[in-house]
């Protein structure tokens, strides 16, 4: 193929990921429940809504502790021991598309796709 | 012949991981997490195109391995291994499709093969699948960085079309 037809595949392989980044990073979340998982384990389940004061979650994992912080309707990454912080970067959990991920550690938070808990993605029920 | 070429990739792999090096050593050039251009590629895919399969191999993972060692990040020596053996057999498998002039395309393929190799990787450590939302950013930026590096690659083998290894 010539490099002209190369050119025009690349360049629209890159709108349709830009699209499809606009979505996921868009997507409410289904619920207001929030799991935190670490190495594919739910560690815990919290309703944002019934939170009602402030409380830190420590994990402890092969690269150092992670600190979550919850508060009503919020949740967030406070600190990490990892190297590079990124779950810590990301901020608050905000929408059902893009969740905390830890990589060093394994840590997942994120929202559950039902209120009941069960999570229709991987089909796992908890 | 034999020596040369045996010079030829150690120094192609000294000059990957020099690279690699630098390039861990320096703060990324986005924000953005899990992006970086890779100019380690570059070596790789001149010495798949200027000395053959198993010399390209060789500089790839001495350079992975030795990579790990020296930053001494071992969670990264599975992604980077990860996505290495499946860029590396995507680049083996579709060279015959692209000419010199067409290094930038394969690189590009190949670059998208890795970051999904890696991410594929995370997916299978945290055990969670929701870790793909994270593939249209990994995408765009392996088209983007695979471009770059491709280009770097091909312009040296055009203008060395001539020489013999």
């Amino acid at each position: 193929m010539k490099n002209r037809v190369w050119i025009i595949i690349l360049s629209f392989s890159v709108l349709i990921c830009a699209v499809c980044w606009l979505y996921i990073s868009n997507l409410s979340p289904l619920s207001q429940i929030v799991g935190i998982y670490q190495n594919g384990n739910l560690v815990e389940k919290i309703d944002l809504n019934s939170v009602t004061e402030r409380r830190e979650i420590t994990l402890s994992g092969e690269y150092g502790k992670n600190t979550v912080l919850v508060s009503n309707g919020h949740i967030m990454m406070k600190s990490a021991e990892c190297p590079d912080k990124l779950c810590v970067k990301h901020g608050e959990l905000k929408n059902g598309g893009t969740p905390i991920v830890c990589l060093p550690n394994r840590v997942v938070v994120k929202f559950e796709d039902s209120p009941d808990g069960a999570d229709a993605k991987t089909g796992a029920v908890r | 012949m034999k020596t040369k070429n045996l010079i030829l990739t150690a120094i192609l792999t000294a000059l990957a991981l020099v690279s690699f090096m630098i390039e861990a050593a320096i703060p990324p050039l986005t924000p953005i997490y899990g992006i970086k251009l890779g100019i380690a590629n570059v070596f790789t895919l001149f010495a798949l195109y200027a000395l053959g399969t198993r010399q390209a191999a060789a500089v790839l993972f001495l350079r992975i391995l030795l990579g790990s060692i020296f930053t001494g990040q071992l969670v990264s020596f599975i992604y980077s291994l990860t996505g290495g053996v499946l860029s590396f057999a995507l680049m083996v498998l579709l060279k015959r499709f692209f000419p010199v002039k067409q290094v930038w395309v394969l690189s590009a393929l190949c670059a998208v093969m890795h970051n999904v190799g890696q991410l594929g990787a995370a997916v299978l450590m945290t055990g969670t699948v929701q870790i793909l939302y994270y593939l249209p950013v990994l995408v765009i930026a392996g088209i983007i960085a695979g471009t770059f590096t491709g280009l770097c690659a091909q312009l040296v083998l055009m203008r060395l079309k001539n020489q013999t290894y």
